[in-house]
């Protein structure tokens, strides 16, 4: 058996495959299902009950999507240019911290204010940002690998996340009222730093968080920033070809910076939207937000998107779904691990038919080789 | 002085980091051969489930029971081991939204829940456990009582593994050609080595010990089952390798290192110090360490020496006959 | 020159069995007969030396002997029995090693690790490495054959010299009847060279088989017994080294069939635009590649440069291009100094750079055509308007450019890599020209190209000279550097050995410029 690259990659192929894929998962999923002795048919209607066709599961569906979508788009952003980004979790974190001082101090009483929001919004793209260029410095200059210190930092940002709400007075923690002298507890922000939804007048009413809505602008700007500006235009190619890039003048170094700088200031603005659209607060809980892994599940969203922004948006939203059915299905009824043995199998089965159009596999030996001679 | 702070946390430190070594071993054998494994969180929680349910469910002596629950365990681990492998090598996937992949098909919200649930494993503790081997008046010895008899044979076993990886990577030809396969699948291949053959043989082995590693938890540590036990230790694991340099001798330290970092908070507590800050950096100090040093030798070109295995991440192609 | 027959170190008349005989061996390729029937023959006991420009089939004709490829005919015998490898582990078994261009060595291991590596024999099929021992066996080969190599140094604090040598220590210990060595002397100084020379030697007194190959001819006279002169994937003829001079290997070598007319034409020379004075440059392995090279191009002359390739072109053309900055001397562009290793500064400064590796340097590879066909100029203001990509502009002029060249492609936005190598290399040509250059620098344009397609780069080449661009021309084909070039000047060993106009040179003198045959440099 031999695989060989394909030199053309044909449009329907790029469609049938993922399709494929997902029914491929299904089919393994209900074989699992069968095995243990689950109705796979009725699991299935339960999750897409519960993730789109509730009333209110719309509603959590787009809560538990809007992280995935700032994260898949972060991770989007930097894989796109082979920038192996992994801090995604970290510079979420490292975002919500710098998002919550801004609101804290610039918020008030009364109604949303504008200046309190953006505020957040600025402060945490800022702190994502400057979490993203430490592996950006490190890799720019010192060639170090990404993957490892991006990863590292993610480390270092939940302990310090713990640490300003369990381990210090410090400027996020509430020491005032009963509950706190008993158990750390973040300050909830003034009412003025909440950040609106937009009721959307459809079944009983859906929220549309303001962080779903500006992570559809985010993905939309990155979309045009890779097709349409010369930033994009050589951020391709320096992804696709180095030493082309050397060749065309490309700056490398700022590149890295840059795509770096940008991928961790997207998660970190979805650390802003979970202060400002959710909790309200910094959640420093090392059960809360640290164990919902947005970061990495983000970077299994754009993988599943194929690091393209639209369809990152797109995908957050399925696998919010799916992970929304998850939590509201917790109980006897319903297999519980479900959601995650389904993502699992999509995933497998979305990285082995990437195989299928990237590669061709040939039966049987080959009488001739197809390269050329190098002399 | 057996309850002294110090001796405690040691004692918790080893208890604790021994998951983390089996685990970080594990990983450091696949990442030798230039597979990176981000899954090691799901395959412990899979061993976990898998070699709590074979003890209860097993009706022989604990000595039986344990041990065939501990190759139960392994045998889960590397059966998943087995999925990334085949994506990463043979179909070339992706080796780091492979192990994300995993870890969330086996994780806490994924198969290894799954299992627990349906086996209704939750409800009971286990029958049988790990418990320390040596008699109680040694381990009341000062010091090295409860730092080193007080511990479970699971632990002692942890060091001939160290000793028996080390051994192996530096002093056989398997460990040469695995280690030139990791630097250089090229030369290794130019050199008749079949590449394939040891990345998958070494990813399934790093399976099997993160499998054993979570057996620990349920076995040994907190003898039931609950969803997600290892708590994040997988993804300790993986910084561990890192923290080590991909030595096993290092892995040791660190496991310790890490484990008695965890100790160390819940006796702070109950013992009602405050530590502040320092708290703060000792807890992110390995990793911003690990951090500078992998900068350093990158900078300096030393990377050779130190650096890791210079084609972990990169799938193996060999060039058109 | 005649073919001679060889009978050296047998006894008596009758030719004794050659310790490595190949008949009849023919490979092709897409596009390419790499090895036309190729006879070679070496006997044990002898340095027996490949001659031979670039694309002549030495390195195919090695490859199979080493099993990495298979012969499409032809057959080979070892010993007079014959053999058949299908992967190389079999021609290592058999006794065959070859130490390449590009070393096989694992960086961060010792020396005696990576000679001990993958070896299945004997000591190799123990299960425990007993390190002292095999550091011992290796230090006594080392001793014997003048191989100085500390068994404990790590790889990555070797010289390239002492790297070579462990490669020939992999082959000794295990016991290699036939060593081949590709190009060695690339990495060496002359000192470490003629030290090879004598491992060799000695290694060939042994009993052992040494195939040479090469394309310098002073190395091959002082090394070889007998020579085989391989051109264009045929053997040409087989002499004893002792019997041939330089001058005639240099002939069999380069051949004198001239094809087509000498196109002889009266083209004024403008300004100097380039001017390099003795430029030196850093080789990717820290060498210096470039040395002291001088030259001037002017504007609407073509200068060649010919050269096998391996001596400096590369990064000569680099560093006009401004990939690569010159550790000494002095690039001047229209009279203004250039500075070194910007790219941008040298696009800027007009000058148009069309690399030998098409697909690795020249495109991007997943990258449109039409992305392709601004990849230099798309900060220009007819592909970009501020930080915004003008891409109607860049589409319609790819679909002009498609028509103008003739390229073939299912369209502008078809990836640059479905192209053929032709088409490939009439993109790059059609970007560099369009930018209006002032200095075109073209290396090795027409490599694997049909005979069409060459005859077009010709067209575009001569066309650039008549509308006043400076062209330099690098090339290792001397047909294709007498038809087109005005000057052409001689690269060896990173610096130009000779400098002659069109009507004064002769192919002999050239060939012979472009094997070393001018001792230039001590030796």
């Amino acid at each position: 058996m031999r695989i060989e690259r394909r030199l053309r990659q044909p449009r329907w192929l790029l469609v049938a495959v993922p399709a494929c894929s997902l029914v491929f998962a299904f089919f393994a999923t209900g074989i699992v299902l069968l095995a243990t002795g689950h109705d796979a048919l009725s699991s299935y209607r339960q999750i897409f009950d519960a993730a789109f066709l509730n009333s209110g599961a719309l509603g959590q569906t787009l809560i538990a999507a809007t992280p995935l979508a700032f994260t898949g788009l972060a991770a989007a952003a930097a894989f796109r240019m082979r920038l192996f980004n992994i801090g995604a979790e970290g510079q979420l974190y490292i975002g919500a911290i710098t998002a919550a001082a801004a609101g804290l101090y610039l918020g008030g009483k009364g109604g949303p204010s504008a200046v309190a929001i953006a505020g957040m919004v600025a402060a945490g793209c800022a702190g994502g940002a400057l979490w993203g260029l430490i592996p950006g410095i490190l890799r720019a200059f010192f060639k170090t690998n990404e993957i490892i210190t991006s990863l590292m930092l993610n480390y270092v940002a939940a302990y310090l996340l713990t640490y300003l709400i369990f381990n210090t007075e410090s400027y996020w923690r509430d020491t005032t009222g009963f509950n706190a002298s008993v158990f750390p507890t973040s300050k909830t922000l003034p009412d003025s730093a909440f950040w609106p939804g937009a009721t959307i007048h459809l079944r009983g009413g859906i929220v549309l968080p303001l962080g779903a809505g500006i992570a559809v602008l985010v993905a939309i700007l990155l979309w045009a920033l890779y097709s349409r500006t010369r930033f994009g235009f050589e951020a391709q190619v320096l992804g696709d070809s180095p030493r082309a890039a050397r060749y065309a003048g490309i700056r490398t170094r700022r590149k890295i910076l840059a795509v770096m700088a940008i991928s961790g200031a997207i998660a970190g603005l979805g650390g802003a939207s979970q202060v400002g659209d959710f909790a309200h607060s910094l959640d420093g809980d090392p059960n809360g937000l640290q164990k919902q892994y947005y970061g990495y599940t983000g970077i299994v969203v754009a993988a599943l998107a194929r690091y393209n922004p639209l369809a990152v948006v797109l995908v957050a939203f399925l696998v919010g779904g799916l992970q929304n059915a998850g939590n509201t299905l917790q109980g006897a009824d319903f297999p519980s691990g479900l959601v995650g043995v389904m993502q699992g199998i999509i995933l497998f089965s979305a990285l082995g038919g990437e195989l299928l159009v990237r590669y061709r596999i040939r039966l049987g030996r080959t009488a001739a080789p197809a390269t050329e001679p190098t002399a | 002085m057996n309850n002294s702070l110090l001796v405690v946390v040691l004692a918790s430190g080893v208890a604790y980091g021994t998951p983390l070594l089996y685990a970080a071993l594990g990983e450091l054998l696949a990442e030798r051969s230039g597979v990176l494994n981000l899954g090691v969180e799901g395959m412990m929680l899979v061993g976990a489930v898998t070699g709590f349910w074979a003890v209860q469910r097993l009706h022989t002596g604990a000595g039986l029971s344990l041990t065939a629950a501990m190759g139960v365990a392994a045998l889960a681990g590397a059966a998943l081991a087995l999925i990334h492998a085949f994506l990463v090598i043979t179909l070339r996937a992706s080796q780091i939204v492979s192990g994300l992949a995993l870890t969330i098909f086996a994780g806490a919200a994924g198969l290894s829940s799954y299992l627990g649930n349906d086996l209704n494993l939750s409800d009971n503790p286990a029958r049988h456990q790990f418990h320390a081997v040596f008699p109680a008046t040694v381990q009341k010895w000062p010091i090295v009582g409860p730092i080193i008899f007080g511990q479970n044979v699971l632990v002692y076993a942890s060091w001939a593994c160290v000793v028996a990886v080390s051994l192996y990577l530096t002093r056989t030809r398997l460990g040469l050609n695995v280690r030139a396969v990791g630097e250089s699948p090229a030369a290794a291949d130019a050199m008749g080595i079949k590449v394939v053959a040891y990345r998958y043989a070494h990813t399934l082995v790093g399976g099997a010990f993160a499998g054993i590693a979570g057996a620990t938890f349920t076995l040994a540590i907190t003898p039931q089952w609950v969803s997600g036990i290892t708590g994040g230790a997988g993804w300790i694991a993986i910084a561990l390798v890192i923290f080590a340099f991909w030595r096993p001798s290092l892995c040791l330290v660190g496991a310790y290192f890490f484990g008695a970092l965890q100790a160390l908070s819940p006796q702070l507590q109950a013992r009602e110090i405050r530590l502040g800050p320092t708290e703060l950096w000792t807890n992110t100090l390995p990793y911003v360490m690990t951090v500078l040093v992998l900068a350093l030798v990158s900078a300096s070109g030393a990377r050779r020496r130190l650096g890791a295995p210079a084609s972990l991440g990169l799938p193996y192609v060999r060039e058109e006959r | 020159m005649v073919a001679t027959e060889e009978e050296r170190g047998g006894a008596g008349g009758a030719p004794p069995t050659s310790a490595v005989s190949m008949r009849g061996i023919t490979k092709r390729f897409p596009g390419v007969l790499a090895n036309d029937r190729v006879d070679f023959e070496a006997a044990a006991g002898e340095v027996h030396a490949l001659l031979g420009e670039n694309g002549a089939g030495k390195s195919t004709l090695s490859n199979i002997l080493t099993g990495l490829y298979r012969p499409d005919e032809g057959e080979i015998f070892l010993n007079g029995r014959p053999v058949r490898f299908q992967v190389p582990r079999d021609a290592l078994d058999a006794g065959i090693c070859m130490v390449h261009q590009h070393f096989r060595l694992v960086e961060p291991f010792t020396v005696a690790e990576n000679v001990v590596l993958g070896d299945h024999r004997g000591e190799g099929r123990t299960f425990r490495l007993r390190h002292g021992l095999i550091e011992r066996r290796v230090a006594e080969l080392s001793k014997r054959y003048g191989l100085a190599v500390d068994p404990r140094a790590r790889i990555w604090q070797l010289s390239l010299g002492e790297q070579q040598r462990v490669e020939i220590l992999k082959a000794l210990y295990r016991e290699a009847r036939i060593l081949i060595l590709d190009e060695p002397t690339a990495v060496l100084t002359p000192q470490e060279a003629e030290l090879l020379f004598e491992t060799l030697r000695e290694m060939a007194a042994e009993g052992r088989t040494v195939i040479f190959i090469s394309h310098k001819l002073h190395e091959v006279k002082a090394v070889a017994d007998r020579v085989t002169v391989l051109r264009g994937g045929r053997s040409i003829a087989t002499v004893a080294a002792a019997d041939a001079t330089l001058r005639s290997l240099a002939a069999l070598m380069v051949g004198r069939e001239l094809s087509g007319g000498s196109a002889t034409r009266e083209r004024t020379a403008g300004e100097a635009v380039l001017e390099l004075e003795n430029v030196w440059t850093q080789g990717d392995r820290g060498d210096a590649a470039v040395r002291g090279a001088s030259l001037v191009v002017r504007a609407g002359e073509i200068v060649a440069v010919a050269g096998v390739a391996g001596n400096g072109q590369r990064e000569l053309a680099e560093t006009i291009a401004g990939m690569r900055a010159p550790t000494a001397g002095a690039v001047r562009i229209g009279g203004k100094p250039l500075r070194g290793g910007d790219p941008r500064t040298a696009i800027a400064a007009g000058i148009a750079y069309v690399p030998e590796d098409r697909l690795g340097t020249g495109v991007s590879p997943s990258l449109s055509i039409a992305s392709n066909l601004v990849l230099r100029s798309y900060r220009g203001r007819s592909a970009s308007r501020g930080p915004l990509l003008r891409l109607s502009r860049i589409r319609e002029h790819a679909v002009e450019m498609i028509r103008h060249y003739r390229i073939a492609a299912p369209g502008p936005a078809a990836p640059a890599r479905l192209l053929s190598g032709g088409n490939l290399q009439k993109v790059v040509l059609a970007r560099e020209f369009s930018g209006e250059p002032r200095l075109l620098v073209a290396a090795a344009p027409t490599r694997g190209l049909d005979v069409g397609a060459i005859e077009t780069v010709h067209a575009y080449l001569r066309e650039a000279a008549a509308e006043g661009v400076a062209v330099l021309l690098i090339s290792e084909d001397l047909d294709e550097i007498l038809l087109l070039a005005d000057r052409i000047a001689v690269m060896y060993e990173g610096a130009i050995v000779g400098e002659t106009t069109r009507a004064d040179a002769s192919v002999e003198e050239l060939g012979l410029l472009m094997a070393g045959g001018q001792d230039h440099h001590a030796d």
